[in-house]
């Protein structure tokens, strides 16, 4: 026989040892606070409300929150793969109303530029077509990709149609960076550690979950609740209102 | 410690690695140990995806493949198995190709190589040279064995 004889009991605990320090080690890193990590803004900024950007109607039967980072490649994934499905089946017919809150972690070196052009556009009432285009293209305009991320950033949002030298003044001038600030504080109360993590319903989801996942967390919150619209959390307003479902998918 | 043994080692090794990247892409963790590499342009590149799911995670299912060949080949019952060991070499091969076709897009397209790839790759590399090994001689004794 070519590959058995012998005592195979080292092999085994030699397999059990690998597997359990393999599990440990990814249990580790999924669950390990990235409080530290989070994004140090400026603190001379006044405190302002938080803010999350919404699509979809007021009067959907429940809301869903998103924290993300614009760097962060989940957040990508998810906006890019799960969202568009999200926005038609969900948003568009009045299930639910998505709002986006700002998250920005200071591992990722460009992404507090990225918020502020999305605010910038939202300005513009530009938010969510500036927050598809941004995630479609973070290989563009991303920490490794380029030093200058306000260049690359521009070119998007040239491209979704923004008035540019009212863009440009209201980046230059980091007009937005109290609502940021804000929303990262909201982030923080609300024990959030990683990106993206999706508030439905009382659970706290973490990760790019697929649309499935998704529809089946929604459906168990409308499952467990009377026909009464849900309450937005506290503090928080709405920066952009639809109030028919708005939706880009691209 | 028998070529097996060491294939099922490393295959488990690139499991963990692969899983590492997967749960990296999905967001299920922050941060990348990338040290001076570009993990992050690599994946958050377009060829980071694979007919809709993480390239992570077809290399996560094919060290669990080559893990549960070289595994069974430990096994008494499947020792002498001349399809066990050509299954090993196939995927194996497969995984080279793979392999070669994302080193070619991370230095030719994507002009970013990441480390985690890197250390994948080898391990695929040396998993296929081990089936080749194990094919041989697998091939070599049931011809010796076989009645005259």
């Amino acid at each position: 026989m070519v590959g058995s004889g012998g005592d195979k009991r080292p092999f085994y605990f030699g397999i059990g040892v690998v597997l359990v320090a393999g599990i440990a080690g990814l249990s580790y890193m999924s669950t390990r606070k990235q409080a530290d990590t989070i994004i140090q803004l400026d603190s001379t900024v006044a405190h302002v409300p938080n803010q999350g950007h919404v699509i979809g109607s007021d009067s959907a039967r429940t809301e869903v929150v998103e924290y993300a980072d614009f760097e962060c490649p989940g957040c990508g994934s998810f906006a890019t793969l799960t969202e568009p499905d999200v926005r038609t089946r969900l948003v568009n017919t009045g299930l639910i109303r998505f709002r986006f809150v700002d998250f920005p972690l200071s591992m990722h070196r460009n992404t507090l530029n990225a918020h502020l052009a999305a605010w910038c556009a939202g300005e513009q009432g530009k938010f969510w077509e500036m927050h598809d285009i941004i995630f479609e293209n973070q290989d563009r305009w991303n920490g490794e990709a380029t030093s200058n991320p306000d260049a690359a950033l521009g070119e998007l949002a040239s491209h979704v149609g923004v008035n540019m030298p009212q863009y440009r003044s209201c980046v230059s001038a980091r007009k937005y960076v109290g609502q940021i600030q804000a929303n990262v504080d909201a982030g923080n109360r609300a024990m959030i550690q990683s990106t993206p993590t999706l508030i439905i319903g009382n659970k706290q989801v973490k990760g790019a979950i697929p649309y499935d996942e998704f529809k089946r967390q929604v459906d168990d919150v409308l499952a467990h609740q009377t026909a009464k619209p849900a309450a937005v959390p506290a503090g928080t307003k709405q920066a952009t209102k639809a109030s028919s479902a708005k939706t880009k998918t691209k | 410690m028998t070529r097996r043994m060491l294939t099922a080692f490393i295959a488990l090794v690139g499991l963990f690695i692969a899983l590492y990247l997967t749960l990296y892409k999905v967001g299920v963790i922050g941060t990348l140990a990338c040290g001076t590499g570009s993990c992050e342009t690599v994946q958050l590149s377009r060829w980071a995806t694979f007919l809709g799911l993480p390239v992570a995670a077809w290399g996560a299912g094919f060290y669990v493949i080559v893990f549960a060949l070289a595994f069974a080949g430990v096994q008494d019952r499947f020792a002498d198995s001349r399809t066990r060991a050509l299954a090993t070499v196939v995927v194996t091969g497969w995984g080279v190709l793979f392999t070669a076709w994302l080193t070619y897009l991370e230095l030719f397209v994507i002009h970013a190589v990441c480390r985690w790839c890197v250390v994948s790759g080898t391990l695929t590399v040396a998993l296929f040279a081990l089936s080749l090994f194990d094919w041989r001689q697998t091939k070599q004794q049931s011809v010796e064995s076989r009645p005259a």
